[in-house]
């Protein structure tokens, strides 16, 4: 008898209680599938693609190649093609860049943070979590420099002895900024690839030509030894803890960007906080709407199962009330306080020209909370999907409303300036959106997208045990 | 990598302990805009054209602000040329991540147009919003380009710029009196701005030396400074008009 | 010196795997003889082979170190290499520094734990190796290294524990 069928509890089991340990032994994959089954239904949606799948790919494809046609017209014209002006001299590519760098955490809270707490239903969706933290920061670094005026001059930003005898200036947020989502970005990068290794040794064992090669070389010649596990898994342990402090540092620099100006509305103490907690908001909601589509189009739903739907939305519940919690506490200071120019940035956002975009983004961040509340709506996956994409679509907007919102309005009123975007910044936009779409289809094709031998190293802790009539799930305290 | 010390042109303005700044007689000023054409004149600023200003992309780097006051027909318009304050606590200044924008001794703001990689932060840093940023290529149409100032870079796009307080005015004063063995005179910089203003509005010179008419002025009873609670400590003081409660 | 050949025994449970470990333990066979290889991280001690001791903690720590004096020095030394005063601060003040210190402590930790990993695992490396594809498919491998004389002790030892399949090896390209 393997491990799997004795911790299934053998084939002894009273009548009564037949249905309710299927149910169970469904859920924790226990002796339904043998390691050999788990591997083809992982390794299947990498082999197979149909029409749909190249049409997506064709369109991403041509929509960055469109924006990167924006872009060089840019850089050749110069940035005033885009809305940017006196005052409003940073724009949607800022706000996008926030956008993309609260995605980005995603990866470290399923992965880390939930990997520390031993809560297992985060198994099957690390990989996806990680891969979006990865690619999102992909987007997020490009911002730094498409924004620039001058990029073909960004390498002065570059700390190394040069012989024009300059550093660059480390009091600045924006080297902060670079730094950080460098490092970031490093750490995740690694972090998906280190935990990737045994599933590329899978593949390379069940695939031939180009694939094996690439497997082969991806996966740097691992057997499953017992030192190589050790080791992965301490490198693994360490990497979560070191993961965390990063990613808090990472939203809290870019908040800084903000914040360590005197501009009105921006200098404020809570914008660390408050955006960090508007990115997990939105990157867990972020990640929910990626589990539902990759779920479909991928027929992995005998991984990606609805009790994970329902924590996941359980998380975003939960994000979702902390965020209206920091949004009231910076409010209510700003509105008491009654700083003439405040109380005009305010009334300008909240009845003003830019109230559809207000409360567009209250009605978008709030009315899913309500919603979520219900255990129902969480595993229903179409509504889920339609209430977290509803979620970012108002993040994306208070981005907006943070960076455009608040330099149009100043201390002298004759400084007082509008904004709208033009084509080259919408074509850039929607660049990134596409590149990251683009790189993830690509990701989950080509890279067992379920994180196989996490998911077996789970299948090991459970067992069903008999607590007076009932056969009940245990889990086993093994790291 | 050279440990630089100062140079020895900027020991000397240590030891001068200089801080250049600007009076501006708010009862004086009739919003005649002379200023902001010699500006432009003097420091090789493009115009940008109307359709361009609409979208907000002048480049003046000195403006006149124009408040109106009251109702029809009582109304009045206020006067007020604001243009770089060279705070001594500046906040454009930190945050640079390129170090394009600095302290220099004599108590100048000073942007270093090579440096600059277009970030546009100082920008937004600025609480005067007196920086601009060459959105497009500068454009200086025949005959305009006979005319452009030798003294001064012609930036490319994607630099900020602001004013400087002629500093090559500035210089080029240092310069003959150095040549001639003696002092720089008060009076004898004059901005562009300060000379071409007519009713004589403007006054520049050295607030650090009490007998200079500009430090006299400073400490008027009708001084004040533009946002002076946030703590920039600018270098430029408004005196207020007959009437202004700017 | 006797020559040396290889058996492998694949194994589909745990508890015969440690059994068939402890077995060869007392037929004399050391550690460095017998490799068990698996498709599913088991914990620690449960096959009965012994922890051994990582070096990369110790690697960790050098490179957070490392990252800890670049940052400082980036910091804190650079900006009076070319001097650029900045109003209203100091040159070298607290807050940013501090920023700088951690995110280079971060970085460096974060990619010394890579490399040393790897470094420790002797990665990558693509010579051929005793290896059996069925590893992945949820079989415990075990793999012997011993004396001829020894061989058909070491059968036994794998059938009387429930062996799925016994072979010599031969190395493959991995």
């Amino acid at each position: 008898m393997s491990d799997h069928e004795r911790m299934a509890g053998g084939s002894n089991l009273p009548e009564g209680q037949i249905e309710l340990s299927e149910e169970y032994r469904e859920r924790l994959l226990l002796a339904q599938r043998t390691d050999a089954e788990i591997n083809a239904a992982v390794l299947r949606p990498m082999m197979e693609t149909g029409p749909k799948f190249w049409i997506i790919v064709t369109t991403l494809v041509a929509i960055i190649l469109w924006g990167l046609y924006a872009w060089g017209y840019m850089i050749y014209w110069g940035m005033g093609t885009a809305g940017i002006n006196n005052p409003v001299y940073w724009g949607l590519f800022i706000a996008t860049f926030i956008f993309w760098v609260g995605i980005s955490h995603a990866g470290t809270m399923i992965s880390a943070v939930l990997r520390i707490f031993k809560a297992d239903w985060r198994r099957p969706i690390t990989r996806g979590a990680e891969a979006m933290t990865a690619f999102a920061l992909l987007m997020a670094g490009l911002y730094p420099f498409i924004h620039l005026g001058r990029v073909w001059k960004f390498y002065w930003m570059l700390p190394y002895p040069n012989n024009r005898f300059m550093w660059p200036n480390f009091q600045s947020p924006l080297m902060w900024d670079m730094v950080a989502i460098f490092t970031y970005l490093l750490g995740s990068s690694l972090y998906l690839y280190l935990v990737l290794i045994p599933d590329l040794a899978m593949a390379r064992d069940h695939t031939v030509g180009w694939r094996y090669k690439l497997y082969r070389t991806l996966a740097l010649g691992w057997r499953g030894t017992e030192g190589e596990w050790h080791k992965l898994h301490r490198a693994l342990n360490i990497f979560s803890v070191i993961i965390i402090p990063v990613f808090l540092s990472v939203h809290s620099i870019v908040a800084w960007d903000f914040a360590v100006t005197i501009q009105p509305r921006w200098h404020s103490s809570i914008l660390a906080p408050y955006f960090i907690m508007g990115a997990v908001y939105s990157r867990l909601a972020a990640l929910a709407t990626i589990l539902v589509i990759v779920r479909k189009s991928m027929r992995l739903e005998e991984f990606l199962r609805r009790e994970h739907f329902d924590a996941l939305g359980k998380l975003v519940l939960v994000a979702g009330l902390g965020w209206i919690y920091f949004w009231f506490a910076g409010f209510i200071v700003e509105w008491y306080g009654n700083d003439p120019v405040i109380r005009e940035l305010i009334h300008d956002e909240v009845t003003g020209k830019l109230a559809p975009l207000f409360w567009l983004q209250m009605t978008a961040n709030i009315l899913p909370v309500i919603f979520l509340a219900f255990r129902k709506i969480r595993t229903n996956l179409k509504w889920l999907l339609g209430l977290t994409l509803l979620i970012n679509v108002g993040m994306y907007t208070e981005r907006v409303l943070i960076v455009v919102g608040n330099l149009q309005r100043n201390y002298l009123p004759f400084d007082w300036g509008t904004y709208k975007p033009t084509w080259v910044e919408i074509s850039i936009v929607a660049m990134t959106f596409a590149g990251f779409i683009l790189l993830y289809t690509l990701f989950s094709r080509i890279v067992p997208y379920v994180p196989v031998w996490e998911i077996k190293e789970g299948r090991l802790r459970y067992s069903l045990r008999r607590i007076g009539r009932l056969w009940v799930p245990t889990a086993a305290e093994i790291d | 990598m050279a440990k630089a010390a100062r140079t020895s042109a900027e020991q000397k303005q240590e030891e001068k302990n200089r801080r250049w700044g600007m009076v501006i007689d708010l009862d004086r000023c009739t919003g005649c805009q002379a200023c902001v054409v010699a500006c432009h004149a003097e420091n090789n600023v493009p115009v940008v054209g109307e359709q361009e200003a609409a979208r907000g992309h002048s480049m003046h780097w000195i403006r006149i602000e124009r408040y109106w006051e009251g109702e029809y027909p009582n109304v009045k318009a206020r006067f007020m040329p604001v243009l770089c304050q060279h705070c001594g606590e500046a906040p454009c200044e930190p945050v640079c991540p390129v170090f394009a924008t600095y302290h220099t001794p004599e108590g100048l703001n000073a942007q270093v147009y090579n440096r600059c990689i277009g970030t546009r932060f100082c920008g937004s840093a600025c609480p005067y919003k007196v920086r601009s940023f060459n959105w497009f290529r500068p454009d200086f149409p025949e005959p305009l380009d006979q005319q452009l100032n030798p003294d001064v870079s012609v930036r490319q796009r994607g630099i900020i710029e602001k004013c400087s307080f002629c500093v090559q005015r500035i210089r080029r004063a240092e310069l003959d009196a150095d040549a001639s063995g003696r002092e720089v005179e008060d009076g004898e910089v004059q901005p562009a701005c300060v000379q071409s203003c007519p009713p004589s509005a403007l006054i520049f010179g050295d607030l650090n030396d009490p007998e200079s008419e500009a430090s006299q002025l400073a400490r008027s009873r009708r001084a004040f400074r533009l946002l002076d609670f946030l703590g920039t400590d600018p270098a430029v003081v408004y005196l207020k008009g007959g009437e202004t409660n700017v | 010196m006797e020559d040396t050949m290889n058996l492998m025994g694949l194994f589909r449970d745990s508890t015969e795997t440690a059994q068939v470990l402890d077995s060869l333990y007392e037929l004399g066979m050391l550690d460095r003889q017998v490799t068990v290889m698996t498709g599913v991280p088991y914990p620690e001690r449960s096959l009965g082979r012994h922890v051994e001791w990582l070096q990369l903690p110790n690697i960790v720590l050098a490179g957070a170190l490392v990252g800890f004096f670049l940052g400082l020095f980036l910091a804190v030394i650079t900006p009076h290499l070319y001097r650029l005063d900045i109003g209203g601060h100091p040159i070298v003040g607290f807050p940013p520094a501090a920023v700088i210190t951690f995110v280079f402590t971060m970085m460096a930790t974060i990619v010394s734990t890579f490399v040393g990993v790897l470094w420790e695992m002797n990665f990558p490396e693509f010579s051929p190796k005793y290896y059996d594809k069925r590893v992945t498919d949820g079989y415990l491998v075990v793999l012997v290294e011993h004396n001829h004389s020894e061989e058909s002790l070491v059968r036994k030892i794998f059938e009387q524990h429930g062996c799925d399949s016994i072979h010599i090896p031969e190395r493959q390209p991995l």
